[in-house]
């Protein structure tokens, strides 16, 4: 595999990123062209091979978009600006992920102009992500409790009735 | 597959080689169960379960987990044996196996408030238990019937008399374990002797594992009550992806005829009037789809048959002023079906004959006349306060009593008057309109038989005994004392309704004890008689099996009985027409068919005298099915108190299999030398991968080239 | 509780082969690879003998016992001769592609020498048939019964997941012996590879007396073994250095993989 893929990958990297090219808009869609990375609709990583082999290529790749670390601080409260206001959608996961993936940024990282804003999206992000997970959890607990004494409307709420219990 | 089992003996142990592995790509698909299973388990196929069976507001019947109720097997043969499973043994939860003559109240109760039994197996008792036995209550179809609190308060909830003094109300229970009856005596024996080999201590002590265990499966999808389960069953229907529905209502077919032809599609004019003779088709027992009800329903309904036959026969039929019309109502056990249903559609115009045409009403009760000769008469006490009706009934006990004179075998006697009906499809009519009838049983009282409604209402219940050494054919015609006492039975009711239809010449009537005697030969000891299948359609001819019929109402379509009362109908009362086979199945092909009166039926015919085949023909009748389907579906009244509301749970799997158990002991010991395998050789391997160095030199030559 | 000797099985029959694949396999894609390609090549083995098999069956649709019997060992003969017969098939596609690797090796050397292939060919053969002919019997051990209820011995499960530790076991070491025979080209010890795994086939048949054909074959696994271990380059004195931990370049040498 090496020896075919090696070689031949940098010659051809517009078959490897064409894909990319039609998917991803703007500076982005450029970037991941050059370097022949491409994100699926999932937004899931996917790593042409010729980058499993760094030695083929002629310079180190910069890490993707996903990694913190190589976006600007602007970018940084963008994202976490869409993020947080996503989760209003009734998206509470987006809240979860939003504070899983910024609490370095907002809290343990060196001072930055926009940190304070993160923090903010942040901390709001935790507390909508309490709420539900405390609404949630009492729901789902008062409906298993009570399911059965509701009678029809326990019925009318189930999704999946159980057989043979009441 | 004999090569399974014979591959299963040699290689059972290792299975080392490819062989068997051949079996599991290749044959697995083509073998019934895979060999290891088969040396692990004894499936037990002749068994029948008590299932779920639920009303507008309770369950009642059976259940298991869903993957089965395991326990360990203990024989209870006498009740002192319980003890064990109570309290002493040590290895709960147990799996009883129940002598028949201890499955009572009593014992139950015991077993119901404890957590140490798993589930039941009965075993058929032989002979039949002396003490009586009946699994239904005490009052049957009590609430249903025309007694309420609001009228007849007085008869309501059986006060004055409980019809069946033996009923435990057992069949009426809701029970959270399994109960299998074992059907087949040879598997009772098979548990027996493995319960005898490894279950039983030595001098009573504990005994030693493996030990010998049943698992039953009945898993019940409805629960609660039909309102739930209905409601269930629609709710998944319309919005789920995966519609599961939990139960079926019970519902069969009625069967009836009319002495002369009337328009089916049509309507009686005002001034037509019928006269209703009536019976029932079905009974139950406390465990599914067995329900012999030898004396419950088939000497009543096989007695009303020869009354169709004989009436049929009798002259100037066709000039009679009134028409005779013969009712077999289905689902009558669970709060009056059938009834209720043909009330419901003779109130809506959906039944060619409306209430207001009814003349008078004719039921036979239990009739089998073992211990006297004498026939009671029970009439309404309530509707004979209306002097009209008093009257119309004296002339109807009148018109019986005098029909039996001269008839051997039967005496007419009147029940108290102040005595309440006994539980009849009658007293759904009553409910409705009061009409002048009567029901014709052999008790004056409580019911005589003493197995009403158990598996125990066999034809030995009804003392229908035959030589031994008779061909089945000679069996078919051999004319027992019960058939003689039937006969005369049906010889009165036919000349007392001849007579209410207006005819003169009574005497004329008379019913073939022959005919009886088949029908309790067809009915009680073997279905599959030549007899049986010359009346039959041939696609039905399946449904008859080699024992007796079942008479449990089901939840689809006619059960076998239905079909074989209504051809066994057709056949009695019908004539013999000359059509070919498909005009005889689409009568509009035929110009001299009348669809509308008549019914044609395509039956088997009798065989052939050469010996080759059967003589098909075309029957002509009067015979036809009607809906009994309880009216509180029809209305979507799930928790209907005017109408039967019982369901049946739906379940994907019934099934008993035996088998030995290991000990907790061992399988602990197994998973503690499969843990210090796996731990001991984690810690090998990783230290001769550490040393592999030194423990395998490789060549001096780093020479891997070479290879 | 019946889960337990679900476990309590599983864990004995490939508890073993578990832990040589975590330390000595999952650390190595190539390794990976060439071990599902044996259990691939095995799967092959059966399918084949399956399939003469199912032959033989449908055209003596007899009834007759001894006949059976007598189809069955003709099956098992079949079925070893083919399996041994894809184990050489097995080695010579390794030898091409040992050279393939090798020319594209920066390195002098292959990156996997064909001792540590022999190993881990017969771990997958092993892997693969032991698998094959536990799988059903552990699916019935959950079930709540145990065998018995016939007078078999009770001890079938158990007896079962030792046969099958052997086999695995088996395969690794007939792996090993078999590829330095064809690399030596040493016919004898092929031939005895092959009389020995017919020899513990045939023992299978001397169920359900489980004790006599368990002690067989696992007297027979530490011949082979022990054969094995010298075939991969032990020997005594190794042996003996490695138990003393004389070896000074233990550590460093405990860097590299086998």
């Amino acid at each position: 595999m090496r020896a075919e893929d090696g070689p031949q990958a940098p010659e051809s990297p517009a078959a490897l990123g064409a894909s990319a090219l039609r998917k991803e808009e703007g500076k982005a869609a450029e970037d991941s062209y050059r370097l022949g990375l491409t994100y699926d609709s999932g937004g899931r990583l996917e790593i042409p091979t010729h980058l499993l082999f760094p030695a083929a290529l002629p310079r180190p790749s910069p890490g993707p978009r996903m990694n913190l670390e190589r976006v600007s601080n602007e970018e940084k409260l963008n994202l976490c600006r869409k993020y947080y206001l996503g989760g209003f959608a009734l998206l509470p996961f987006l809240w979860l992920v939003n504070v899983l993936w910024f609490f370095r940024e907002a809290f343990l990282a060196p001072a930055y102009e926009e940190q304070g804003q993160i923090k903010g999206y942040v901390w709001r992000s935790a507390l909508g992500l309490v709420f539900w997970l405390v609404a949630l959890t009492s729901w789902i607990t008062i409906f298993q409790i009570n399911r059965a004494r509701w009678g029809a409307l326990g019925d009318y709420l189930s999704f999946t009735i159980p057989l043979g219990i009441p | 597959m004999a090569t399974a089992g014979g591959g299963g003996g040699a290689a059972s142990g290792g299975r080392r080689t490819c062989l068997l592995l051949c079996f599991v790509s290749l044959l697995a698909g083509l073998c019934q169960a895979n060999s290891v299973e088969r040396k692990i388990y004894i499936p037990l196929n002749r068994t029948a379960p008590c299932v779920r069976l639920l009303n507008a507001t309770h369950q009642i019947g059976c259940q298991s987990s869903i993957s089965g109720d395991t326990g360990v097997i203990h024989v209870v043969e006498e009740e002192e044996d319980l003890q064990w499973v109570l309290t002493d043994g040590p290895n709960p939860p147990y799996m009883v196996l129940l002598e028949g003559k201890l499955f009572n109240r009593k014992l139950m109760d015991k077993l119901k408030g404890t957590q140490r039994i798993s589930g039941l197996a009965v075993a058929v008792a032989k002979p039949s238990p002396v003490d009586g036995f009946s699994p239904s209550v005490e009052c049957p179809n009590d609430g249903f019937g025309i007694y309420s609190d609001s009228y007849g308060s007085e008869y309501a909830h059986c006060k004055k008399l409980r019809w069946n003094p033996e009923g435990n109300g057992l069949a009426y229970e809701d029970f959270d374990f399994p109960i299998f009856l074992l059907e087949d005596e040879n598997e009772t024996q098979i548990i027996k002797q493995c319960y005898w080999d490894h279950n039983r201590g030595v001098n009573g002590s504990a005994p030693a594992y493996p030990l010998c265990a049943m698992q039953l499966f009945s898993h019940m999808h409805a629960v609660t009550s039909t309102v739930t389960c209905m409601r269930r069953s629609a709710i998944q229907s319309t919005f789920s992806i995966n519609p599961e529905v939990v139960c079926d209502p019970l519902a069969d077919f009625n069967v009836w005829n009319t002495l002369n032809p009337l328009n089916a599609s049509g309507k009686l004019e005002p001034g037509d009037k019928v006269i209703i003779a009536a019976t029932r088709l079905d009974s139950r027992s406390f465990f599914w789809n067995v329900a012999p009800g030898a004396e419950s329903a088939v000497g009543s309904f096989i007695t009303q048959l020869a009354v169709a036959e004989a009436l049929q026969k009798a002259p100037d039929v066709a000039a009679l002023p009134r028409n005779v019309m013969f009712v077999f109502f289905q689902g009558e056990t669970f709060d009056y079906i059938g009834s209720s249903r043909m009330v419901y559609d003779m109130e809506k115009g959906k039944f060619p004959v409306q209430l207001e045409n009814i003349h008078s009403f004719v039921e036979l009760g239990q009739v089998a006349l073992k211990n006297s000769s004498d026939l009671w008469m029970h009439t309404d006490p309530m509707s004979q306060r209306d002097e009209s009706i008093y009257t119309e009934v004296q002339n109807l006990l009148a018109i019986l009593k005098n029909s039996s004179n001269g008839v051997p075998n039967v005496t007419m006697k009147e029940a108290n008057s102040q005595n309440s009906l006994p539980p009849s499809s009658f007293q759904r009519f009553l409910r409705s309109q009061n009409i002048s009838g009567v029901v014709l049983t052999d008790h004056p009282l409580a019911f005589y038989n003493r197995y009403y409604q158990s598996i125990y209402d066999t034809a030995e219940n009804i003392g229908l005994k035959y030589p031994p050494t008779l061909t089945p054919d000679q069996a078919m015609d051999f004319v027992t004392d019960i058939a003689k006492s039937l006969a005369s039975v049906a010889t009165v009711l036919g000349r007392a309704l001849y007579q209410l239809a207006g005819g003169t010449n009574h005497t004329a009537v008379e019913a073939d004890p022959v005919t009886v005697s088949r029908l309790l030969y067809g009915f009680l000891v073997k279905a599959n008689n030549s007899w049986f299948q010359s009346v039959i359609r041939q696609d039905l001819k399946v449904f008859l099996g080699d024992g007796p019929l079942q008479h449990y109402i089901a939840v689809s379509s006619p059960i076998n009985t239905t079909y074989v009362v209504q051809y066994v109908l057709a056949n009695l009362t019908g004539t013999v027409v000359n059509l070919t086979r498909e005009q005889c199945q689409d009568p509009k092909k035929a110009q001299d068919a009348n669809k509308d009166l008549y019914e044609y039926a395509w039956v088997q015919g009798p065989e052939d005298p050469s010996g080759t085949g059967r003589l098909p023909q075309c029957v002509r009748s009067t015979a036809r099915l009607a809906k009994a389907v309880s009216p509180a579906f029809e209305l979507q009244q799930w928790g209907s108190s005017e109408y039967s509301t019982w369901t049946e749970s739906r379940w994907k799997d019934i099934r008993a299999r035996i088998f030995l158990v290991a000990s907790k002991e061992l399988e602990f010991v197994t998973l503690i030398v499969g843990l210090s395998i796996l731990f001991v050789s984690l810690i090998v391997t990783y230290f001769i991968n550490a040393k592999a160095d030194i423990l395998f030199t490789t060549p001096r030559e780093p020479g891997a080239v070479s290879y | 509780m019946t889960a337990a000797v679900f476990f309590g099985c599983t864990f004995i029959a490939f508890g073993p082969a578990l832990a040589l694949y975590v330390f000595t396999i999952a650390s190595d894609p190539l390794r990976i690879i060439f071990l599902i390609a044996g259990a691939f090549f095995w799967l092959v083995s059966l399918l084949l003998s399956s399939l003469i098999w199912f032959v033989a069956v449908t055209l003596s649709s007899t009834k007759d016992e001894s006949v059976q019997k007598g189809l069955l060992i003709f099956g098992v003969l079949c079925s070893v001769i083919i399996q041994e017969v894809f184990r050489f098939a097995y080695y010579r596609l390794l030898k091409k592609a040992n050279k393939g690797l090798m020319t594209i090796s920066q390195e002098e050397t292959s990156p996997i020498s064909i001792r540590q292939l022999a190993y881990v060919s017969g771990l997958g053969f092993g892997i693969m048939s032991g698998v094959f002919s536990l799988v059903n019997i552990l699916s019935d051990s959950l079930g709540p019964g145990i065998v018995g209820i016939h007078g078999d011995p009770p001890q079938f499960f158990l007896a079962s997941a030792f046969m099958t530790l052997v086999m695995v076991l088996l395969h690794v070491f007939w792996g090993v012996v078999f590829f330095d025979a064809c690399e030596t080209k040493n016919w004898w010890a092929l031939i005895v590879v092959i009389v020995s795994h017919l020899l513990v086939s045939g023992l299978t048949f001397l169920n359900p007396y489980y004790k006599a054909s368990l002690v067989a074959s696992y007297v027979i696994m530490l011949l082979m073994g022990i054969w094995a271990f010298f075939t991969a380059g032990g020997s005594c004195r190794n042996l003996k250095r490695c138990l003393l931990c004389r070896d000074k370049d233990f550590l460093l040498s405990n860097q590299r993989a086998r």
